[in-house]
């Protein structure tokens, strides 16, 4: 081996202790690999950190007269404190709490059984599916006058509102789910023995439901973004409606403080259900991790 | 280990009668298995080998229930085939030790099914662990286990049902060389226990005519049977050792003879 040719070497790997070339593994652009919690804590840290440092250089150039529209983030969190502690803004985070967790219960009913029979029984499926995937692509804000009209300005209007913006992706999602049950853990229990019901409920159904869990995450991720849209029309009370009473009056600050309580929500929303199919599913969890 | 076992020649009495079946797909226009006629007899070891699309895997789910021929008649024990149960088992290529059970209740699994009482079945079950040697892992779950100890899960369960009939649909394919030798003499053990009608469809012409006491050999296009051979060499025996098989006279010959039938059907 020439020289030059192992200098091309040695720009790709590293000497490990034991004086052997080894590919460099640690380079930040490796592609796929593992790595530890450690690490994925501090990169996750960092990452937010580099957010709000943009955030704070942003609103350092913006012009004295404009920083009221581009507030900065310690403006942004003493407006969320002083919601909290004196704008009663415990009781809107509630109200929108509930009409978020109250629709996507609701959801949950109708959607989870109806994909996994429509996964299990074809003629169902070809009974139902096309109607439900069509009305995926009905915009749900689309629906806000009629819903008006049927349940005036109720809590009921918001959550039917909240609960058409998502059933028919989540149905649409278990339905997948189920069908991607592998067939032969099926057709096993039918050699064994087992009847319709066995099947539905002792195969099907454990099988599936890690990843019923999953799309369960997914869609209520998608039923915290309807939240504002629900609460800014004909709405008193909940977040959305504290955020479109402070854009009257230009409060940024608040509106930004609204943004950040939903993302935080969010976040805790998709822990909650992480830990749900930890605990739920601990055969499952060597695929999850 | 059981030693070399004896088994009874084909006067016994006929367990699956498949009579002039015919299996067609896509309304008609695609013939999978054209007219095929077989008896499978009582403590049989038959192994269905032969090309791809040959039919031998839809002839096997014909038996088991899970597919209805378009024409023709399957028969078990003198009464029509009309679906899957447990005097069929049947083990698959693909694993299908349920992941959310652990070994142990995958192993009863099965017995559930029928009825079995609950104390009955632990015992059963704790018999069958140390039958296919999976004690150490009773309370794992299959994600943990290798795809040799899956499959040993999944025979497990079907065998502790006591089928008629096992049903194994290329059961060792997914596994390992030296994993597929291990349980194909694992099979040869527990089937001489059990007294089993066994029918195993294989690519692999070495296990074929190692389980095998009887080699049904398709063709395809359409799928038909092409010959069907009795492993003279062995003499009526199963031997327990792969290598012990390999020595025997006869085998080479019977080796050459089906690779000759192969090449005549991919070429």
């Amino acid at each position: 081996m020439s020289d030059k040719e192992k200098n091309v070497v040695d720009e790709n790997a590293m000497i490990g202790p034991t004086g052997v070339q080894r590919p460099r593994t640690s380079s930040f652009f490796a592609l796929r690999g593992t790595i530890s919690r450690q690490t994925t804590l501090v990169l996750g840290i960092l990452g937010g950190l580099a957010f709000f440092g943009v955030w704070e250089v942003g609103h350092l150039m913006t012009p004295e007269e404009s920083k009221r529209f581009l507030p900065s983030p310690q403006t942004v969190l003493s407006a969320f404190w002083v919601l909290l502690t004196e704008k009663g803004y415990i009781y809107d985070i509630g109200k929108s709490c509930f009409r978020i967790f109250g629709s996507f219960f609701l959801v949950c009913v109708v959607a989870v059984p109806l994909g996994v029979l429509m996964g299990c029984f074809i003629k169902l499926r070809a009974l139902i599916n096309p109607t439900i995937s069509a009305s995926r692509y009905l915009p749900a804000a689309s629906f806000i006058p009629l819903l008006l009209v049927w349940f005036g300005p109720t809590d009921t209007q918001k959550m039917a509102l909240l609960f058409l913006g998502v059933i028919f992706f989540l149905i649409a999602l278990v339905l997948d789910n189920t069908k991607a049950v592998q067939s032969e853990l099926v057709e096993a229990a039918l050699t064994m023995g087992a009847d319709r019901r066995r099947v539905v409920l002792g195969v099907v159904v454990p099988a599936v439901a890690p990843s019923i869990i999953d799309s369960m995450r997914n869609m209520i991720a998608v039923g915290w973004t309807y939240l504002v849209i629900a609460e800014i029309v004909a709405a008193t009370d909940g977040i959305g409606a504290v955020m479109m009473r402070a854009g009257r009056f230009l409060k940024v600050d608040i509106i930004m403080a609204g943004i950040l309580t939903i993302g935080i929500l969010g976040v805790l929303t998709d822990l909650a259900f992480r830990l749900l199919a930890h605990y739920s599913f601990p055969w499952d969890r060597e695929r999850r991790n | 280990m059981v030693n070399n076992q004896k088994i009874n020649g084909s006067d016994n009495a006929v367990v699956i009668s498949v009579n002039n079946v015919t299996q067609q797909y896509l309304g008609g226009s695609f013939t999978a298995v054209d007219n095929i006629s077989l008896d499978l007899r009582e403590n049989e070891i038959v192994t269905f080998i032969g090309p791809s699309g040959c039919g031998k895997t839809t002839v096997l789910r014909m038996i088991a229930g899970l597919e209805y021929p378009t024409h023709g008649e399957m028969v078990a024990y003198k009464k029509p085939i009309v679906g899957p149960g447990p005097d069929r088992g049947m083990i698959f290529q693909a694993y299908t030790s349920f992941p959310w059970l652990t070994t142990r209740k995958n192993i009863e699994y099965g017995m559930k099914i029928m009825g079995v009482p609950r104390d009955d079945r632990r015992a059963r079950a704790q018999e069958f662990l140390e039958l296919v040697h999976l004690e150490e892992f009773a309370e794992s779950y299959p994600t943990s286990l290798s795809g040799g100890m899956k499959q040993r899960v999944a025979i497990a369960r079907t065998l502790a049902q006591n089928p008629r009939v096992l049903l194994m649909d290329e059961p060792f394919g997914a596994l390992d060389a030296q994993v597929r030798w291990e349980m194909q003499e694992m099979m040869i053990d527990i089937i001489g226990r059990e007294k089993t009608t066994v029918v195993t469809v294989t690519h692999d012409i070495q296990e074929a005519i190692f389980l095998a006491d009887r080699i049904i050999f398709f063709t395809r296009n359409p799928g038909r049977i092409k010959a069907d051979i009795r492993v003279e060499f062995k003499q009526g025996k199963r031997i327990a050792r792969k290598e012990d098989m390999l020595a025997l006279p006869g085998y080479v010959d019977l080796e050459v003879k089906l690779f000759a039938m192969m090449r005549e059907e991919i070429q």
